[in-house]
């Protein structure tokens, strides 16, 4: 029988269309949830698929001797594989052209992980092999520079080998240091006989390793002791190439999005509860009366409960999966195999989100509900006053919960939770002394009248009217402005004009005639910046601290574009000046301004002083530093040049030329580069606008539901005001005036919040600078005048439509 | 004449079928007259008093309030009919809630845009005897004077027609005869003319005239 009877009411209540707005706002907050924690969680698990090819293992070590081989064989591990590459850079020649090339000798295991893509005389295929002796691969671009064909002769060093094939894709890219420049891969078999590698060559061996996790780190932490200055070891998780750290950030967006968009639908939820709660103060105390016992009552409204779980999870899930769907669908291009099937934990958190909403914002009114008295039935004034102290704590606690779901932090979660209590009673406190007092009559004389006098009448009311449509406007208003922010920052990183070739290599004398080159053919470039080879030590009462890398060093007089000075000054002819270094470095090897280092570079040691410390921009396409030096410090070294050029489409034949003119310059491309992470943003923009869209239904639909609750009041009134012969265009004129005014109060106090809001989640969670939009100042209003006047307008013209006569009724 | 209908007919669509309320409805009431409606429930007593009073539209026939033709007008027009001619007493009361029994009755006034609503909702109040109750809320009122609050604000109006739906339904014997007996009493002090549906004898015997309605039609 209860069966039946909550099957019957929950239909009726669906139908009669007053559970719509919960049941959308849950399935929305369902479907955003769920869509955003699987696409986040597949695609995680494809960068790190991604990473892993790009790093070429799951570990890496590199150096520039060769001494771990032998350590390599104490090596305890079952699982793990490992493979050893040297990297260098070499002329290659062929029977008509010589060019710079970047070579890469590898061993039997190559591709250790992934597989790589070559074209030969018969077509594109794809192997996990390494080239056969005497036979060498190279990249297309060297392929045409070389001008060579398939079974052609080129040599490297003393030793000539056969060309078999063209690399199309290789897995390990993130390998050497001149990994754009044109590829050539040969067997390590042959290294020795080139005779290219000498004593004091500049050559780099890179380790490979793959295997199960657990080995991973024993070999690294074995590798951490081998361990000397200049070596380096890479593990897969440790991504901090741009594309990863736009994901990342992307990321963030997509849980601010989800999480705002959850705490909207709970206001929601919350304003439609008690909805439902007050319609059904009468049934409860009816069926009470005709003695049905509270147990059963509260069986029945558990079932309803359910079924609203199991409807909006259900479809929730189910819209999610086609959203992270269309997301994987507008990324695909950038992930060479299919994406892994999402984990556990997407559903974990959907499951989580919905529950805490169902207990915290609807089951509490439901246990209000069956306290009802069943004198109900015969005193109309008997309402729901007990239990208002559990709806609100349980309300406050699910809010809690939902905020610590997302952001994983207590104490983040605390601090979120205070200022917001303590925002809604200033807020609604400023608001309710704000309106006034109220004046004698309902001032029905004329529209304007009449709205003023609602706002101040219903001045509780409106206060928490405003209150709702400020928090649907400023959370909306701050999604908008993170996915301004992120976009803004991507977009900005690469300009139309960003340099899209870099040339290393550049000799003293290739310098001017470069730049005289560049200068004829009306070519823009950057810098044209000295690099030498250093390794940096850290000076502690004169005993030297090896600090465990080498860098590429620098030195001019202005401070590089997109770097900023954190610390201490930029070079100035005044002072006496040292050095200049990034704050990753600072960081990671504790050094801060007025430490003592020594340079040691090939001819020479220099003792100087950290000056600076900066912000580099790694996302910039110009060339980058970590370590800046003050020419004065560098007058005899020798060194050889870098700088980056933006060549249009239309002057392509230029590259080709410069590189003919100058063939011991490497000159490498990253035009295509730039196009992929051009793509993969507007790909991103797209996701985020859908987000951001979600976001903004979740808002309107809280507004449309504080509306509707309060339109239940104005549908009586309306219908006496007009049987007492007031016009239709005097109440739709008053309410569009009032909710204007709500509207645009509401969007202003909105955007206000948006700022705090930004200026906390920026600084505080991404720890990134905050960046404040003046528009949104104009825009909240707008958008608050628009929507709620709007919704208004909806709503108003359903209750004039009606005679008073069918009102009354 | 006040009021007069003719041949009037009101008439429901019901699922497939139209379903006749009122059928062949005439009647007459002069200025200052009044006319009692009676008849079972479901006769169309008050679909007929909604129809006379403008709420609504007949399916067909003529009625002229004040002269007016009501079957030709819309919803607006007849507002402003209702805001110049009509007052109303409903069984329930309809007051609005949130405002005290003088905002209540200043309401009619101050949708007539009158000069001192206040002073007008005071002098009727004190003659319904609520002069001590004039800033309390409806909830903060008995039945009996919820509904002398609403005979305040149907008298404040200053029309020239006051329909009555029911006024002593919801009240005790006791009350509906004082209610019943102040509703006569301010009436024959405004020379309005009054239309009361009733199921109480005794109200309706207070009146000039009585139809009876029997199945939506005027009983012989």
């Amino acid at each position: 029988m209860l069966l039946n009877l909550s099957i019957k009411l929950i239909i009726r209540e669906i139908r009669s269309g007053y559970l719509t707005s919960m049941l959308v706002s849950l399935t929305l907050a369902i479907t955003i949830v769920s869509g955003i924690s699987l696409f986040t969680d597949r695609l995680e698990k494809a960068l790190d698929t991604q990473t892993e090819e790009f790093l070429g293992g799951n570990l890496k070590f590199e150096s520039n001797t060769k001494k771990i081989e032998p350590l390599l064989k104490k090596l305890d591990v079952k699982d793990s594989r490992f493979m050893e590459m040297a990297l260098f850079a070499s002329v290659v020649f062929s029977e008509e052209e010589m060019q710079l090339s970047s070579v890469k000798a590898v061993d039997n295991s190559y591709p250790l992980i992934g597989s790589l893509e070559l074209r030969n005389a018969e077509g594109v295929y794809s192997t996990k092999s390494n080239p056969t002796s005497g036979t060498i691969w190279v990249d297309e671009r060297l392929q045409n520079l070389l001008k060579i064909n398939f079974g052609d002769e080129v040599y490297i060093g003393d030793k000539s080998f056969i060309f078999t094939d063209t690399i199309t894709y290789e897995p390990d890219r993130a390998s050497g240091n001149f990994s754009f420049a044109p590829k050539t891969i040969m067997n390590m078999a042959d290294l020795e006989s080139t005779q290219i590698i000498q004593p004091g060559s500049r050559v780099e061996y890179n380790y490979l390793f793959a295997g199960p996790e657990n080995e991973m780190l024993y070999i690294r932490n074995f590798l951490e002791d081998a361990k000397e200055s200049g070596d380096e070891i890479e593990m897969l998780g440790e991504d901090t190439s741009s594309l990863g750290r736009a994901i990342d950030r992307s990321e963030n967006f997509f849980l601010l999005g989800g999480l705002i968009a959850v705490l909207l639908s709970a206001c929601t939820i919350s304003i439609a509860s008690q909805r439902f709660t007050r319609r059904h103060i009468s049934y409860v105390a009816i069926l009470k009366t005709l003695g049905m016992q509270t147990l059963h009552i509260r069986f029945l409204y558990f079932l309803i409960f359910f079924y609203t779980t199991v409807l909006t999870l259900g479809f929730g899930v189910f819209f999610g999966w086609l959203l992270q769907n269309n997301f994987i669908n507008l990324m695909s291009a950038y992930f060479p195999t299919e994406l892994p099937p999402p984990g556990f934990y997407p559903l974990l958190i959907t499951c989580l989100t919905a529950f805490i909403c169902q207990f915290g914002f609807i089951y509490p009114h439901i246990l209000k509900l069956l306290s009802i008295s069943p004198m109900r039935v015969l005193k109309d004034d008997i309402g729901l006053n007990q239990g208002s102290l559990s709806v609100i704590s349980a309300g406050l606690l699910a809010f809690y919960l939902l905020l610590f779901l997302y952001t994983n932090q207590v104490t983040l979660s605390l601090i979120i939770f205070l200022a917001v209590i303590v925002f809604s009673f200033v807020g609604i406190g400023s608001i309710y002394l704000l309106l006034g007092n109220k004046n004698l009559g309902l001032g029905a004389s004329g529209p304007l009248n009449l709205a003023l006098s609602e706002l101040r009448r219903r001045k509780l009311g409106n206060s928490f009217q405003i209150f709702a449509f400020t928090v649907a406007i400023g959370l909306s208003l701050i999604t908008f402005s993170a996915s301004k922010d992120l976009l803004g920052s991507w977009q900005n990183s690469i300009p139309e004009d960003s340099p899209n070739n870099f040339a290393i290599n550049i000799t003293k004398e290739d310098k001017g005639l470069m730049e005289l080159f560049l200068e004829e053919n009306e070519i823009r470039a950057s810098s044209f910046f000295p690099v030498a080879n250093s390794s940096l030590s850290k000076l502690e009462n004169d005993k030297e601290v090896p600090i465990d890398r080498n860098f590429n060093i620098t030195w001019v007089n202005d401070l590089p574009e997109q770097n900023k000075v954190l610390e201490g000054n930029w070079f100035s002819n005044k002072n006496l000046n040292g050095i200049s270094i990034s704050d990753e470095i600072s960081e990671r090897y504790n050094l801060g301004v007025g430490d003592i280092v020594l340079l040691k570079l090939e001819n020479k040691n220099i003792k100087t002083f950290v000056q600076s410390i900066r912000t580099v921009n790694w996302d910039s396409f110009s060339p980058n530093f970590f370590v800046i030096g003050h020419p004065s410090l560098f007058e005899d070294i020798p060194s050889t040049y870098i700088t980056s050029f933006f060549i249009p489409k239309e002057k392509q034949e230029s590259a080709a030329e410069l590189m003919r003119e100058f063939r011991t310059v490497s000159v490498f491309s990253i035009e295509e580069l730039i196009k992929q992470v051009k793509e993969i943003i507007d790909q991103v923009t797209k996701a985020l606008n859908s987000i951001l869209l979600l976001t903004c239904l979740s808002a309107i639909f809280l507004a449309l539901s504080a509306l509707q609750d309060g339109f239940s009041v104005r549908k009586h009134q309306s219908a006496i005001l007009r049987t007492l012969g007031a016009s239709n265009s005097l109440i739709k004129n008053s309410a569009l005036i009032e909710f204007a005014i709500l509207g645009l109060v509401s969007g202003f106090l909105g955007a206000l919040m948006s700022y705090a809001g930004i200026y906390f989640i920026e600084t505080k969670v991404f720890e990134t600078t905050a960046n404040f939009y003046p528009e949104l100042i104009v825009l909240g209003p707008i958008i608050g005048f628009i929507i709620v006047s709007g919704l208004c307008f909806y709503l108003i013209n359903g209750i004039v439509k009606k005679s008073p006569k069918e009102l009354l009724n | 004449m006040i009021l007069s209908t003719k041949n009037l007919r009101k008439e429901v669509s019901s699922g497939n079928s139209n379903l006749v309320i009122l059928e062949d409805i005439n009647l007459n009431v002069e200025e200052g007259e009044s006319l009692a409606i009676t008849g079972p429930s479901g006769s169309g007593k008050s679909t007929l008093l909604g129809l006379l009073a403008g709420l609504d539209n007949p399916s067909s026939g003529y009625i002229f309030l004040n002269k007016i033709p009501l079957h030709e007008l819309n919803e607006e027009e007849r507002a402003r009919v209702r805001k110049e001619n009509v007052a109303f007493v409903f069984q329930s009361f309809e007051l609005l809630p949130s405002l005290t029994a003088l905002e209540n009755v200043m309401l009619p006034s101050e949708l007539k845009s009158k000069k001192d609503p206040e002073s007008n909702a005071k002098y009727f109040l004190d003659r319904v005897g609520l002069k001590d109750r004039q800033h309390h809320y409806p909830n903060q009122l008995s039945g009996g004077e919820q509904q002398r609050v609403a005979i305040a604000r149907a008298f404040a109006c200053s029309s020239k027609i006051l329909f009555a739906d029911e006024p002593t339904g919801n009240l005790d014997p006791k009350n509906g005869k004082l209610i019943s007996d102040l509703l006569f009493e301010v009436n024959s002090e405004s020379d309005n003319a009054l239309v009361v549906v009733t199921h109480d004898h005794d109200l309706a015997k207070k009146c000039d005239k009585t139809i009876s309605l029997k199945l939506g039609k005027v009983a012989e």
